[in-house]
């Protein structure tokens, strides 16, 4: 084998020296028989004549080292080549938008098997299960929210028909199901920490945190990296606090996991002492969370102390997540049949009211080897959507390269008949011109895989939406990467086989007297070509509703200043600031960060603007002015200058400035729409709103003009009451700076003043306000992208099917073309003869696909905003440029066609 | 466009034993080969000339047969063959086996 091998190598050189012997050979006979009379000439053919056929002998001696499958599979290649190299332009788009179909495919399917497929990196996911609930909607008759649920602080979200569901539970539910020993072997509960300022040698950042129960790491199978985990001796009210941190943590904070062991830490400022590194693979329990540090539960009572009262005490608040592990032999719905009654029992002592006991949570057990499914929740729909259209993609290149062999077959006729004429075999013919179309597809592959390693890192980029520890990483997948390449061989196979074997009919002589070559029959070109125009168009139209949402949210009239303001937050409180001092902290604070040379106003709130409302509410319970409830009536707290820095006009009396105290009367600016909503013409400064739960009263100072509170797809004017930050405290304050020129320009003085202030909290979340906006569209502003991009692929491809289908028509009919305009037809007519045909089927196509486009894109109607999904303007738009897109590739075949001289055509017929 | 090789002499296999024979006697090139068959046949055994060389490279695959650049008698350059240990194995066997045959046949047609 390895000698043959060795022979295949040298075979070149030994081409050559076997020629040049044969050559010696010739020679020799020719001058033996020139010795023995002959003339020269007759000496050299007779020495040829009895040699034999050179050429064959040559190819036989060549067969001895290189098996004749190799060596003709090599010819075969290397004509395929030529044969592309002839066609340079067909072969290239045809390779490249394989390339696209197959890269673009295997890039959306490697998301999908990291987002909806994968296991937790943990020991035997298969028997993890998630505890889950459902109630009946909360809100009664009277919108009043009625249930046992008295607190959350977690994430609720919507079932069927406007239920609750959540993994949130009280803690007491969490000590009652452990209980129950008989179907898990741990139950373990974990909640989420949030962002945590961890302090490291005088070093403050801010890390990711995850509370888990002594049970966790053991009830989910992980090993250490370095030192031990989080067991149950640890989470107990007083036990030594201990941390483990994240593997990643440990290399750049310490520089390596063993490094960390025993270490002292700081968290939110309470001293921690580090026990243990996880494992680089393990990301917790959320694979849209990675957690970097992880407390015991009970830590919480260290770290806050006046949140984590509540939580052990209080069965009415829901806040512990629970995953358990079945004991081997048991299935997820018998452990559901076990478990749910003991809730039911629970949960039901601890309703008050007979409203709350009418709708009691029921407990829902869900498989948890692919951890929560929040990022399921969050990506699986867009990933679907954009799955459905990279496959259609691939169908549309698929049926471009069809198209293309098909074309190229049957304008080969004439020469494959011609080599099946001289003596080639019908099998090496077929498989010749199979070669031909694997070459291509093999290709098309191999660029599709480069394609696809580059899809996947920045396809991980726009999902990440920048978020610096976004934790959806997909690998590429070689498995689909395979499928969608080895689909698009049998593609080539397939449509390179039909034609092949009807072009080597063994009928040769009706092919080799007709001129042109190629039967009448180009109707499967014709419903291919049909068919990618139709896909296209699909694909096209869900560009435009994708482009189109995303003009309308760039459009949205936020009523504040979207350039020039830079926003960054700060946590005092992690850093062991505390009411009232913590006050102060920040309005010092905001006036430092106003002296910045270049910064014209600086103000603080609870958030930014655009993330309004996921902070939690400033104040608790309902508003009223006089007897009558604010009914949606939204809530900031803002600081001094917030309307001037903003650019949020004031219609009336005052905005918030340093006046207004901790102790001085409590204050309000309402929106425009607020007061006209409730006050009519009067005007409602000095007037009062009362909150009879905090027991206080607010006095209206002030009325600014409408502003977009939270999201762009929120409503445009909403009601809104914004307070002093001063008056209602909040942990985390978020600055904003207006400035002259590029915002990013002042960061790093930002850094040095807070660095001053305190250096042990971290400024987090630095963004200018425009990049904080585009962040919250980053989907649509992605879908768009991908859309459109998606959608000139599409076009581009069914172009070139439909400038193939035309020319190779076109082609057909010279001799038609010809006679026609010998007779005195038009240019004109000869072009509009193609565009007809070409509008023909596309029209075809429309026709199809408009009702197909039009309920396909019902299922996108989510995805939508101020766009209905059978917006016309935008089936119009398409439409029209499916059609231009057409004629354009129309065009040059049927200018072609008005090219042809008459006589040429008819001297060739 | 190849077709199958059609094999064109009467006993398969000759051509071989006959090439290592002549090797075992003396180096020699191509044309040298066919001559020296030739004549000490008595120009009874015609080869077809051509189908030397696929035979050679046969042999010299197997590594019955050595072949190396060098010059004839006349001053050309040519390649000459030698046999090999491994050559000279195989002949005794393919004599053997020749032997064998040829006996075998001239019993088939002494009992007519």
């Amino acid at each position: 084998m390895l000698r043959r091998l060795r022979y295949w190598i040298g075979s070149a050189r030994r081409s050559e020296s076997l020629r040049e012997e044969m050559e010696l050979h010739l020679a020799e006979k020719a001058a033996e028989l020139e010795a023995e009379g002959m003339t020269v000439e007759r000496a050299r053919a007779e020495a040829l004549r009895r040699f034999g056929n050179v050429g064959q002998k040559q190819e036989e001696s060549r067969e001895v080292w290189m098996t004749r499958f190799w060596s003709e599979l090599l010819q075969d290649v290397r004509y395929g080549f030529r044969t592309m190299a002839a066609n340079k332009a067909f072969s290239a788009l045809a390779v490249l938008s394989l390339a696209l179909g197959i890269g673009a495919n295997t890039v959306i399917y490697s998301f999908m098997e990291s987002v909806l497929m994968r296991s937790l990196p943990v020991a035997d996911p298969e028997s993890l299960v998630v505890l889950n609930w459902h109630s009946r909607p909360p809100q009664d008759a009277n919108k009043q929210w009625v249930h046992v649920v008295h607190g959350v602080q977690g994430l609720l979200w919507p079932g069927d028909k406007g239920s609750l569901v959540t993994g949130m539970f009280p803690y007491g539910a969490l000590e009652n199901l452990r209980e129950q020993k008989q179907v898990f072997s741990t139950l373990f509960g974990y909640f989420n920490a949030r962002k945590l300022s961890l302090t490291v040698g005088g070093q403050a950042a801010s890390v990711h945190g995850e509370y888990v129960s002594g049970e966790y790491f053991q009830g989910l199978g992980v090993s250490p990296a370095a030192g031990r985990l989080i067991d149950l001796d640890d989470d107990r009210r007083g036990a030594p606090p201990v941390a483990v941190i994240s593997f990643a943590i440990s290399q750049n904070r310490f520089g390596g996991a063993p490094n960390a062991i025993g270490q002292s830490i700081l968290i939110d400022n309470v001293p921690f002492t580090v026990v243990g590194v996880t494992p680089p693979e393990f990301f917790g329990v959320d694979p849209a969370a990675a957690p970097e540090v992880f407390l015991p539960l009970h830590a919480n009572l260290l770290v806050d102390a006046a949140a984590a009262q509540r939580m052990y005490s209080d069965g009415n608040f829901y806040w512990i997540e629970m995953m358990g592990r079945l004991r081997p032999g048991v299935t997820v719905a018998q452990a559901q049949a076990a478990l749910a009654p003991r809730f039911h029992q629970w949960v039901e002592a601890t309703a008050a009211t007979d409203g709350e006991r009418s709708k009691l949570p029921t407990l829902m057990l869900a498989p948890g080897a692919g951890g929560l499914g929040s990022l399921r929740r969050e990506y699986s729909k867009p990933l679907y959507v954009l799955l459905a259209m990279v496959g259609l993609i691939l169908a549309i290149t698929c049926a471009n390269i069809a198209n293309l062999l098909l074309a190229r077959a049957a304008a080969r006729r004439r020469e494959m008949a011609i080599r099946l004429s001289m003596g080639a075999g019908r099998f090496r013919v077929v498989r010749q011109l199979l070669t031909e179309s694997v070459l291509l597809a093999s290709l098309g592959g191999a660029l599709g895989v480069l394609f696809a390693l580059w899809g996947v890192r920045s396809m991980t980029f726009l999902l990440g939406r920048g978020q610096e520890n976004f934790t959806l990483h997909a690998e590429l997948n070689w498995k689909v990467l395979g499928v969608s390449a080895a689909l698009s061989v049998a593609c080539g196979l397939f449509f390179g086989l039909v034609p092949a074997i009807q072009s080597t009919r063994p009928d040769v002589m009706p092919a080799l007297k007709n001129g042109r070559g190629g039967g009448p029959r180009n109707r499967a070109q014709h419903i291919l070509v049909v068919a990618q125009i139709a896909m296209s168009f699909v694909i096209l139209f869900a560009a435009g509703l994708f482009v189109r949402t995303l003009k309308e949210l760039n459009s949205v009239q936020l009523g504040y200043a979207r350039e020039n303001i830079l926003l960054f937050s700060l946590n005092a409180r992690q850093a062991g600031h505390r009411d009232p001092e913590m006050g102060t902290f920040y309005a010092d604070l905001r006036k430092r960060f106003e002296s910045i040379p270049g910064v014209s106003s600086a103000t603080l709130a609870q958030s930014s603007i655009i993330s309004a409302g996921f902070a939690g509410p400033a104040i608790k319970g309902p508003m009223k002015i006089d007897a009558v409830t604010l009914e949606g009536a939204r809530v900031l707290s803002a600081g001094p200058r917030f309307l001037t820095t903003m650019q949020i006009p004031l219609l009336a009396g005052r905005e918030m400035d340093d006046r207004d105290q901790p102790g001085s009367k409590p204050v309000a600016v309402i929106s425009e729409r607020l007061a006209r909503t409730y006050f009519g013409n009067e005007n409602p400064v000095g007037r009062l709103i009362t909150l009879p739960e905090e027991k206080r009263e607010l006095e209206i100072v002030g009325v600014s003009a409408n502003l977009r509170y939270g999201g762009l797809k929120n409503e445009a004017a909403p009601m809104t009451v914004i307070v002093a930050v001063s008056q209602f405290s909040s942990d985390r304050m978020t600055y904003a700076l207006r400035t002259a020129g590029d915002p990013l320009r002042y960061v790093q003085s930002v850094y040095e003043i807070a660095r001053e202030a305190d250096s042990r909290i971290p400024v987090t979340n630095v963004i200018t306000q425009a990049a904080e906006i585009d962040r919250t569209i980053s989907r649509e502003v992605t879908f768009a992208k991908l859309c459109t991009g998606f959608a000139v692929l599409a076009l581009l491809t069914a172009c070139v099917g439909l400038y193939g289908t035309m020319s190779y028509t076109v082609a057909r009919q010279v001799g038609e073309i010809g006679i026609r305009m010998a007779l005195g037809a038009q240019r004109g007519t000869v072009v509009w003869m193609v565009l007809r045909r070409v509008l023909l089927l596309a029209a075809v196509g429309l026709a199809i696909s408009v009702p197909v486009a039009l309920s396909a894109s019902r299922l996108v109607k989510s995805f939508l905003f101020e766009t209905k999904p059978n917006d016309p303007l935008t089936l119009a738009v398409a439409g029209g440029v499916l059609l231009c897109a057409a004629i354009l590739a129309g065009y040059a075949p049927a200018r072609r066609a008005s090219r042809i001289d008459p006589l040429a055509a008819l001297r060739q017929e | 466009m190849g077709r199958k090789p059609q094999k064109n002499d009467s006993l398969p296999g000759s051509l071989d034993m006959l090439i290592l024979r002549t090797l075992s006697r003396r180096e020699l090139h191509g044309y040298g080969i066919v001559q020296f068959l030739q004549q000490s046949s008595g120009n009874e055994l015609l080869v077809e000339e051509g189908s030397l060389y696929p035979a050679l490279q046969r042999l010299e695959l197997n590594g019955w047969i050595d072949g190396v650049w060098g010059v004839t008698s006349n001053n050309r350059r040519a390649r000459i063959y030698k046999i090999t240990a491994a050559g000279r194995k195989q002949l005794r066997v393919e004599t053997r086996k020749y032997a064998k045959l040829t006996l075998a046949i001239a019993r088939v047609m002494g009992a007519e």
